[in-house]
């Protein structure tokens, strides 16, 4: 089984500030993580691959700082990294990313599934995933909770919807975006983190995935933001509740019930 | 015995292992075994944090494993906390037993969004609604009986209740005590040093100049501009406790540790 895993490096949810002139996050200086939802995807196809044998790659666009992200991906288990570098990538909406992303899935070639988080928290836009299996023309599933079953002509997939689930079977290959609840991501060993940093991971441009230049980039990407702001400040209220257990429990409930909290 | 009473109460050093997302981590790793290997050398205690903070690290059974240092007996103490999988946490105990490593230090510990708590099944404490460092002792006791099993004590809770906690832990098997950092003679110290006399009690001192960084402990603001002598506060303190053993939190290993050292050798001198 080939899995490709697509992953992103996002700031620091915590750190996330947006420049009020151009209205985009600002990257410089925040500290840089991996897109939570991807590490699910990502140990998804470990698990698969611990399972069903094969080989997990991980694939990346971003400045040459996302290195950190694919290393960590690495530290996980992946056994191979890509990532698409270049100011020509830079700018892309998530019309261009899936283009882009999808020429270097081919370039890798002979991929039987892949693998994204739901979303990435910095855009939000859950677009990518579903964009690349539009690209690639493949079968796909979004809001996946659980694998049920997997062959190496298909996988049936339990997908979340707002009423309930769905059972789906997919011809391989195949896109499944991953929610959550599907699994519980290891942490890293440090065996394993000693030997990501030591690996190598493949860097290609345009060029190398045969990516069409007119398709890639700012001038590429028909989104246009035209206002970001960063959410409201709720404001919080703190209420001390003195006294003993039982008449503070009380007054803790009154306070709720006030407040229409209970 | 290091955590036994009337064993010579010692120095307990706390090293960190390096973060996972460090970015220099053959650097890290150095330091990490040359603090190690100073401890074991000076006869103290070495106590490796989890995930401290939350902050996700290397575990210390993988770092004195992967570096190949060599634990002496009795003078490593592990710390183990509730957020980690079932497997892990096997992984863990089995680990320091084949190490020799004898003492774990359970706690309740700090979450994150990376870190998986314990399920109440995992530790074999269905009827309870979320794992706790007493689920956990009673879990390392009765799977891996050759570990002393430590837990915290934390004099700024309410006290009755953090006394009705101590006996919760102890009734799980626990056999020693190390408390959060006190920084004076503290009362509901000296009620646990009175009420427990056979329990070895190791009291924690604050060894960073930033006294401050203690507020979220003890409950009330502390100015940032307030004055601490960590080394003077040390040496008080061993006078007020002179059976306990002294957990140095934070300890800076060029200027601090040598004076930490003259103390033991003093303290050995004297005996």
């Amino acid at each position: 089984m080939k899995i490709v895993v697509c992953v992103k490096q996002v700031p620091a949810t915590t750190d996330a500030k947006i420049d009020p002139e151009t209205k985009r996050i600002i990257r410089e200086g925040t500290k840089s993580v991996l897109n939570p939802f991807d590490l699910y995807a990502l140990e998804e196809a470990i698990r698969i691959r611990e399972k069903a044998g094969g080989e997990v790659s991980v694939l990346s666009m971003g400045p040459e700082s996302a290195k950190n992200v694919l290393t960590e991906a690495l530290s996980m288990g992946a056994d191979r990294a890509f990532l698409l570098c270049g100011r020509e990538f830079a700018g892309s909406d998530t019309w261009a990313t899936s283009y882009a992303l999808s020429r270097a899935i081919e370039a890798i070639g002979g991929v039987d599934l892949i693998f994204c988080g739901k979303q990435a928290v910095d855009g939000d836009t859950a677009q990518v995933g579903p964009g690349i299996a539009a690209q690639l023309d493949l079968m796909q599933a979004a809001n996946v909770s659980k694998v049920e079953k997997i062959s190496p002509d298909a996988v049936t997939v339990s997908r979340m919807t707002e009423n309930g689930s769905d059972l789906l079977r997919l011809k391989l290959p195949a896109l499944l975006t991953v929610l959550k609840d599907i699994n519980e991501p290891r942490v890293p060993t440090l065996k394993n983190a000693r030997k990501a940093r030591r690996a190598e991971i493949t860097v290609w441009g345009p060029g190398d995935i045969g990516a069409d230049p007119d398709l890639i980039g700012l001038n590429a990407s028909p989104t246009r933001v035209v206002k970001t702001e960063p959410p409201a400040v709720r404001n919080t209220v703190t209420v001390k509740i003195g006294g003993a257990a039982p008449e503070a429990a009380k007054a803790l409930v009154g306070e709720l019930t006030g407040r229409g909290l209970l | 015995m290091a955590f036994t009473k009337g064993a010579p109460p010692g120095f307990h050093v706390e090293i960190i292992p390096p973060k996972q997302d460090s970015l220099k981590l053959e650097e890290d790793l150095e330091l990490f075994a040359s603090k190690f290997e100073r401890v074991m050398d000076s006869g103290f205690t070495a106590s490796i944090t989890d995930n401290a903070m939350g902050l996700l690290a290397f575990q210390g059974h993988e770092c004195i494993e992967e570096l190949g240092l060599r634990p002496r007996p009795d003078q490593v103490l592990i710390h183990l906390n509730t957020f980690h999988t079932k497997r892990n946490l096997d992984e863990i105990l089995e680990s320091c037993e084949k190490l020799g490593i004898t003492s774990i230090l359970a706690i309740s510990g700090d979450g994150s969004p990376r870190l998986p708590k314990l399920k109440p099944a995992d530790v074999e404490a269905e009827g309870t609604a979320s794992v706790t460092s007493v689920e956990l002792t009673r879990y390392i006791r009765k799977h891996y009986p050759s570990f002393e099993v430590g837990i915290a004590f934390n004099p700024y809770e309410p006290e009755e209740h953090e006394f009705d906690k101590l006996n919760r832990k102890l009734d799980a098997g626990a056999s020693f005590v190390i408390t959060q950092p006190i920084i004076e003679q503290n009362a509901v110290v000296d009620r646990l040093l009175a009420e427990y006399p056979d329990l070895p009690v190791t009291v924690e001192a604050w060894m960073s100049k930033k006294l401050f960084l203690l507020s979220d402990v003890v409950g009330y603001p502390i100015p940032e501009d307030a004055a601490f002598d960590p080394i003077g506060t040390l040496e008080a303190l061993r006078g007020l406790y002179p059976g306990c053993g002294f957990y140095l939190s934070l300890l800076g290993f060029k200027t601090q540790y040598p004076v930490i050292e003259e103390m033991a050798a003093e303290r050995r001198e004297r005996a």
